[in-house]
């Protein structure tokens, strides 16, 4: 595998905008002359469910899906998201994920059942994905969304996030301005605001823990 | 999709097949929508108004197909699409359209879905290619996809027949950089007819002479596929060839890479015919050769007995000698696995080690299966449906749509589903056989695709179930296209709306009852009361779809509201969630009572109307 090559395997809930995402990273790649392919989930999955996206970077990959251990990031738009697919991370690779927790319905269900029970939480999250890396970065994307201006705009919150990354080989401008074509025009200013706050809010959660671009 | 080339663009398979298509002039469109197919319909139509195609969100895949036949024999090219169950239904007339041929160039575009991610079964549409004598080519990425559905354009006009597209869901839902031409297109106009008496009708006598001439065409095809570009040889003088072809291809290139080999590879984009020669040539010059193929050994068959003649001591190792499953997709780390064990080498990770690992990490995380969204309207459906027959045996023959979710977690509803439509041919057969009350169940697109036929027979027959149409405006599940009871349909043009009821009235049924599933307990009873009575008859059950109302609402500039709970009032009977299951709403770990969330709730207000104690209001002033 050559350094040029980069892997994010994009995970979240269904309704979220994850395809909109690789759609924006995708575009960006191709204005840049950089080669990027991605395999995608649509349909049934949809529904609330569980969603993926395998977005890969680089010159000579074919597969649309990233093998086990061969991603680079996990950018989760959702917590529980970033541990359900946890087997397809290089160990020590990066974990960049929401905040926010939607709990699955069925977990609901068990939880009415048995009062005991707790949900899942954020912190059990990361606990269990610090066994397999030490570089994750909790970010509060609906928070900051909200800040920016649109509660919708949390995937181009983590979007930002993600490109502080000395290694994501896409260039800041590409992205910018692949956001500003894949948006409506009315929700460009806002989520260009949501991606510049993603990007401090790594400064603060990511960049002390993994290299970062200046 | 409308910009000219020369150019540079980021596309979804399916977009850059559309792409090709305008690019190749094509000048009608029809399909059917159906996972993995459907944003090639959702293209076309988005970008209509942009061009001058005519364009048919058809009833069904049959008719969508048969409105390209008819297109492409007057002499305008055409293309369909649709998943490998459509093609099921599709393939009376595809078989006879082999036969007949066609004037201009006509596509049909045909997914399978390995792993059942969104369809019934794991069917290999490969079959149709062989069996119908229909010229079948196998893509693996959007560039290539849009390249190829230009030469399928020109094949079919050389050889005067329609030519099959075979996809698979990796390879229709991969998004890749694709080069845009130029977009040159003649002008939309009306033709002359031939009249050549008989040109396109096929029994005995013309069936006979047309089998003969498609024989000859086949033998053609496969001259020209021998030494054609769409297939490629990359031969590295190794003695280890790898013979695949469509997303096989992706994964087996992934694989030697990864396992730091360097093989030959024949890549087949032409899968019927086969190019006998070349796999000969090919399994000639080396001693192993690894067939990567998802579902049915269908090159390994040929490879196998090419070889029998070409290279009778060559090794052949795929599905047959165990190396890979016929089951489920393929994957790069299934293939390196495989590689490895087929050459002795050792994969450089532990796959399965990696994997038990995670489990391990996983236990306790709760599943997310895909369910009802927030304001679903089937949801409130099937919570009216469940209480007004409590206590009451009921068999439960369900369909094709959103719908189908009721017989996955957590609701578990639902006794029988085949096809689209089959909900009534089904109740026919159970109200015969079965002592307990027979209950159908279809959405309105799949009522108007596949049920019609038997809502007829069971009318005929008088036969005794109660039919549920679930009329949601939308074909919901494959992303919210107009059908037949939408006054629009492609690009936004108008069109006739059909009304149920007045359709099934036609029919000779007046026991209709007609609910709004919105207002939840007051439809319990009337739902009870049809149960009761004989058989045939019908409730519909009318609410849009709750996506495709709040895209409306969105677009109007209208506000999407939510409901919260008051903790004051809520006394935790958990009737919002029991049976209801809605995944905007959760429990409080802190004081264990309900919590709705707001950006998820859509205020549908179905949970306010369970509430027991009104602890459900609107949010306010948030």
């Amino acid at each position: 595998m050559t350094s040029d090559e980069f892997s994010i395997y994009m995970s979240g809930v269904g309704g979220q905008g994850l395809v909109l995402l690789s759609n924006v990273i995708g575009s960006a790649c191709a204005s840049a002359g950089i080669r990027a392919l991605t395999g995608e989930q649509h349909g049934l999955s949809q529904r609330s469910g569980s969603i993926n996206i395998h977005m890969r970077i680089g010159e000579q990959i074919r597969s649309p899906l990233i093998p086990v251990a061969g991603a680079d990031a996990i950018l989760a738009l959702e917590a529980l998201e970033a541990l359900r697919y946890v087997e397809h991370l290089k160990p020590g690779g990066v974990v960049v994920m929401n905040k926010r927790i939607q709990h699955p319905i069925i977990e609901t269900i068990g939880h009415m059942k048995d009062k005991t029970a707790k949900y899942m939480s954020v912190e059990d999250v990361k606990a269990r994905l610090s066994e397999v890396t030490d570089k994750i970065a909790v970010i509060d994307a609906l928070a900051i969304a909200k800040q920016a201006g649109n509660a919708l705009t949390e995937n181009i919150v983590m979007l930002g996030a993600l490109s502080t990354l000395e290694a994501f080989p896409v260039p800041e401008e590409a992205l910018k301005k692949s956001i500003s074509e894949n948006v409506p025009k009315k929700a460009i200013e806002v989520n260009l605001k949501a991606f510049d706050l993603g990007k401090k809010a790594a400064f603060e959660t990511l960049c002390n823990i993994v290299k970062c671009k200046k | 999709m409308v910009r000219d080339g020369p150019a540079k663009a980021f596309m979804l398979c399916n977009e850059a097949i559309v792409r090709g298509a305008i690019e190749a002039d094509v000048k009608v469109v029809s399909a059917y929508p159906g996972s993995p197919t459907t944003e090639i319909l959702d293209t076309f139509s988005d970008v209509k108004p942009n061009f001058d195609y005519k364009m048919e969100i058809s009833s069904n895949e049959k008719v969508a197909l048969e409105t390209c036949a008819g297109a492409a024999m007057v002499g305008h090219r055409s293309i369909s699409s649709m998943k490998s169950v459509g093609m099921n239904v599709a393939s009376d007339s595809f078989f006879s359209l082999s036969y007949t041929g066609v004037k201009a160039g006509m596509v049909i575009v045909m997914a399978d879905d390995p792993q059942a991610h969104s369809s019934q079964t794991e069917q290999d549409g490969r079959a149709f290619g062989p069996n119908a004598y229909v010229p079948m080519l196998e893509p693996s990425d959007p560039a290539e996809a849009k390249k190829m559905v230009k030469r399928a354009f020109e094949l079919s006009e050389k050889y005067g027949v329609p030519v099959l597209m075979r996809t698979t869901t990796r390879v229709n839902h991969q998004s890749g950089i694709v080069e845009l031409e130029k977009i040159d297109r003649k002008p939309f106009e009306k033709l002359d007819w031939s009249h050549a008496p008989a040109r396109f009708t096929t029994v005995a006598d013309t069936a006979r002479r047309f089998k003969l001439q498609l024989l000859e065409r086949t033998k053609q095809l496969e001259e020209e596929f021998n030494s054609s570009d769409l297939n490629l040889v990359k031969d590295t003088g190794s003695e280890i060839g790898i013979v695949t072809s469509g997303a096989g291809y992706n994964y087996a290139v992934d694989a030697a890479r990864i396992l730091g080999i360097n093989p030959s590879i024949l890549k087949l984009g032409t899968t019927f015919p086969l190019p006998r020669k070349l796999i000969g040539d090919f399994i000639k010059k080396v001693k192993t050769v690894i067939i990567v193929e998802e579902l049915s050994p269908y090159l390994e068959l040929h490879v196998t007995a090419i070889a029998k003649d070409a290279n009778p001591s060559v090794k052949i190792l795929g599905k047959w000698t165990g190396h890979f499953s016929e089951a489920f997709e393929y994957n790069p780390n299934i293939v390196v696995d495989a590689f490895a064990k087929a050459l002795g080498l050792k994969a450089p990770v532990d796959y399965e080690a990696m994997m038990a690992k995670a489990d391990e990490l996983k236990k306790g995380l709760s599943d997310r299966p895909p369910t009802f969204c927030p304001g679903c309207p089937h949801r409130a459906t099937l919570w009216a449906l469940l209480q007004a027959t409590k206590g009451t045996k009921h068999i439960l023959s369900t369909d094709i749509g959103c719908y189908s979710m009721s017989f996955l977690q957590p609701l578990n509803y639902g006794d029988s589903m085949l096809s689209m439509g089959a909900c009534m041919g089904v109740a026919a057969g159970m109200q015969y056989a079965a002592k307990e009350k027979v209950v159908a169940m279809v959405g309105d697109s799949t009522f108007y695709h596949a049920a019609l036929p038997g809502l007829v027979n069971a009318i005929h027959h008088n036969d005794d179930f109660t039919l549920i149409i679930l009329d949601n405006e939308v074909t919901a599940m494959t992303g919210q296209q107009p059908n037949p009871g939408s006054d629009y349909n492609a690009g936004g043009q108008p069109a006739k709306k059909m009304v149920l009821e007045d359709v099934i009235r036609g029919m000779g049924i007046t026991d209709i009852t007609i609910i709004d599933p919105y207002q939840a307990k007051a439809v319990v009873q009337p739902i009870k009361e049809a149960l009761s009575r004989k058989g045939p008859n019908i409730i519909i059950s009318r609410r849009a779809c709750a996506l495709y109302a709040d895209r409306n609402k969105r677009r109007r500039g209208e506000a999407i509201l939510s409901n919260k709970v008051d903790k004051e009032v809520c006394k935790k009977p958990y009737t919002c969630i029991r049976s209801f299951n809605c995944p905007a709403i959760s429990i409080d770990d802190d004081d264990r009572k309900a919590t709705i969330s707001k950006e998820l709730c859509d205020r549908c207000d179905v949970c306010a109307k369970l509430c027991p104690f009104g602890s459900i209001k609107l949010r306010e002033g948030e």
